[in-house]
């Protein structure tokens, strides 16, 4: 059965992709992987809570998780410098993920979807669209970045449908253009707040659906200590969600940013 | 290890703290939470309440500060929801109650009294709500006030938990003990703030937050070594306990169980093997029951006292 364990990882590669940007392959036991969307907690050597980080990736063979850390601060500079052959302690899988049955299921019913990640947003999308690859259909990437060298996953987004990459400039204008020729029925997206909520703006006014991941600080992962909320539905009936456990991933216009 | 506390049976003295294992389902999915001797449940109000806005936490050297502010589905969602599962677990159910006001708690408190809780935990030490929560806690009269009307409403086993965020612990501890409270826990978090330079805003939201973790530990002993000499109903102690020595600190400071909080968040398989290690330091120690340890500080006063009794039961004998 699957279940979320709490287990001391090795590190079997760890690779700088791009400008302060490393990816690091990890041994996770085969009833604890992760799905796309679905994050790692994981203790940084040094550091007293554990940060989140989504899987970008799992291979079946090897029982290897992916991981792409951004170098933010010091507990993810503390995982970046983590060797091959070292151990880590982590909590894997949390969180609910996209729902890629669903959307496997769209794409193979002719439905237009589109992935939308702004820098290391793009992460748990690579995920996402390996699943689709590996199902022998295709998905479409809008991906931006800041500049040339924090540039990553276009090569693996390539092989799973097209690619538009936006350096300096706006994934959501590339979405917009892309647009006046064709409107997907849903997006899936990941990025920073406020590309987020100009794809929330984008989606509202066009009527499309989809999901989002989204971040927020964490103490214990799991759904027990209640600070890593966001807020979620509108009216009276607003709530305070758990990005943990609820999310991290919601639908795309449920999350007050 | 089996011990009692306020004539609830525990089957050993760690209790899992309030607020950091929410109604235990999360932990149960990673191991079986009837390890534990009680599971004291997120602070409940009497109605639901949302909580303080987001970023609510902030990591600080050795220790985390939470500004969550009481998000709870209230006491009849609790009882009515979450309970049946908890109760089931087999182990006592540890109710921590706070409010904004005193017909707020009485009238939760009441509420749970025809519940199969096994006990109240009064919290009065609550620093991240507006109203009521920490100022029901920081006085002497106050803290009388509230434990002696929550008193008349329930005839559970009544303790309550005490804010470090007063200048004289002992008194805070007496005056729950004169209003009839059963027991007192103690420490709740320390209030305490983080600012971010790059943005010159704090960290949380609500700008202050709570203490916890192994930086407040030193703080959270010697309040309950002050606590436990002051009063004679048991002392429930915590504050950054990590490992099963700490526990055994406590203990021997003279709490009678202790509870475990932010370990479960920094480590969620702190349950078990804190629990383990405590079985283990007991059999090393030949200790069958861990009341022994209580209280058992020694001190240079602690070791003249000895002397003078001792001596005096020679001169008799
Ligand atoms: C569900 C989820 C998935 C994520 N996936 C990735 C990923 O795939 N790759 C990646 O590089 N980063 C990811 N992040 C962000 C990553 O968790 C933060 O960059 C990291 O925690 C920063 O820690 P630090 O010590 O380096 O930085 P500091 O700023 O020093 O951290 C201080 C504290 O704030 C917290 N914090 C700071 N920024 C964030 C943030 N953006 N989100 C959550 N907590 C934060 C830290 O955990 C730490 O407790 C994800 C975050 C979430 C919530
Ligand atoms: C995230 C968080 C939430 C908490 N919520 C509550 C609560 O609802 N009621 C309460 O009495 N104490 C609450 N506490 C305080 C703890 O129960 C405990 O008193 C304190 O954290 C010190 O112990 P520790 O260092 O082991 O965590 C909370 C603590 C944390 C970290
Ligand atoms: S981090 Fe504890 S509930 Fe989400």
């Amino acid at each position: 059965m699957r279940r979320t364990v709490d287990v001391d990882a090795t590190i079997l590669s760890s690779r700088v992709i791009a400008r302060g940007t490393t990816e690091l392959a990890l041994a996770v036991p085969r009833n604890a992987a992760p799905r796309p969307g679905q994050f790692l907690h994981i203790r940084a050597p040094g550091e007293f809570l554990r940060r989140p980080i989504s899987a970008s990736g799992y291979d079946e063979e090897t029982g290897a998780a992916r991981i792409i850390v951004r170098d933010a601060g010091r507990g993810s500079r503390a995982i970046s410098g983590l060797g091959a052959g070292d151990r880590v302690r982590l909590l894997t899988p949390l969180g609910r993920g996209f729902p890629m049955e669903s959307i496997i299921r769209d794409i193979a019913s002719g439905k237009k979807i589109w992935l939308a990640g702004g820098g290391i947003g793009a992460a748990p999308l690579l995920f996402a669209a390996s699943s689709v690859r590996a199902a022998d259909l295709a998905i479409d990437s809008f991906v931006g970045f800041r500049d040339e060298e924090s540039v990553i996953g276009v090569r693996e987004l390539g092989e799973c449908g097209s690619v538009s990459v936006s350096v300096g400039g706006l994934v959501t204008d590339a979405m917009t253009r892309a647009m006046e020729s064709a409107v997907p029925d849903s997006i899936l997206a990941c990025g920073p707040v406020p590309m987020l909520r100009a794809i929330q703006k984008i989606c509202a006014g066009r009527g499309i659906r989809g999901f989002m991941s989204v971040e927020e600080r964490m103490g214990c992962g799991v759904g027990a200590c209640l600070v890593c909320v966001c807020r979620t539905g509108t009216g009276d009936g607003w709530e305070h969600r758990r990005v943990c456990r609820d999310g991290p991933v919601f639908g795309i216009s449920e999350v007050a940013l | 290890m089996r011990t009692k506390l306020c004539g609830v049976e525990l089957k050993n003295p760690l209790i899992a703290a309030s607020g950091t294992f929410g109604f235990g389902r999360e932990y149960d999915e990673l191991y079986d939470i009837s390890c534990w001797g009680a599971i004291s449940v997120k602070g409940l109000t009497l109605r639901p309440r949302r909580g303080n806005p987001p970023g609510r936490i902030a990591e600080t050297a050795s220790g985390m500060l939470n500004s969550v502010g009481l998000q709870n589905p209230g006491v009849d969602a609790f009882i009515r929801d979450e309970l049946p599962w908890l109760a089931a677990k087999g182990i006592p159910v540890i109710a921590n109650v706070a409010g904004s006001s005193e017909e707020e708690y009485a009238e939760a408190v009441r509420r749970l009294s025809d519940s199969p809780v096994a006990m109240i935990e009064l919290n009065i030490s609550c620093p991240n709500v507006r109203q009521g929560g920490v100022s029901f806690g920081t006085s002497p009269e106050r803290v009388y006030g509230i434990t002696r009307l929550v008193r008349a409403c329930t005839g559970l086993p009544l303790m309550v938990k005490l804010t470090p965020n007063v200048s004289d612990i002992a008194e805070a501890a007496t005056a729950a003990e004169d209003a009839g409270a059963d027991a007192v826990s103690l420490i709740n978090t320390i209030i305490g703030m983080a600012i971010d330079t790059g943005t010159r805003r704090p960290v949380l939201a609500n700008v202050t937050g709570g203490l916890s973790g192994p930086a407040i530990k030193p703080v959270a002993l010697r309040m309950v070594w002050q606590a436990a000499r002051a009063v004679s109903i048991p002392v429930v102690g915590m504050g950054g306990i990590t490992t099963a020595d700490d526990a055994v600190q406590f203990m021997i400071a003279g709490a009678c169980a202790v509870m475990i909080g932010t370990a479960n968040i920094t480590d969620p398989m702190s349950g078990p093997r804190i629990i383990d290690d405590f079985r283990r330091y007991l059999e090393g120690e030949g200790i069958s029951d861990p009341g022994a340890l209580v209280g058992s500080l020694r001190t240079d006063e602690a070791d003249a006292r000895r002397e003078v009794f001792e001596n005096r039961k020679s001169d008799v004998l």
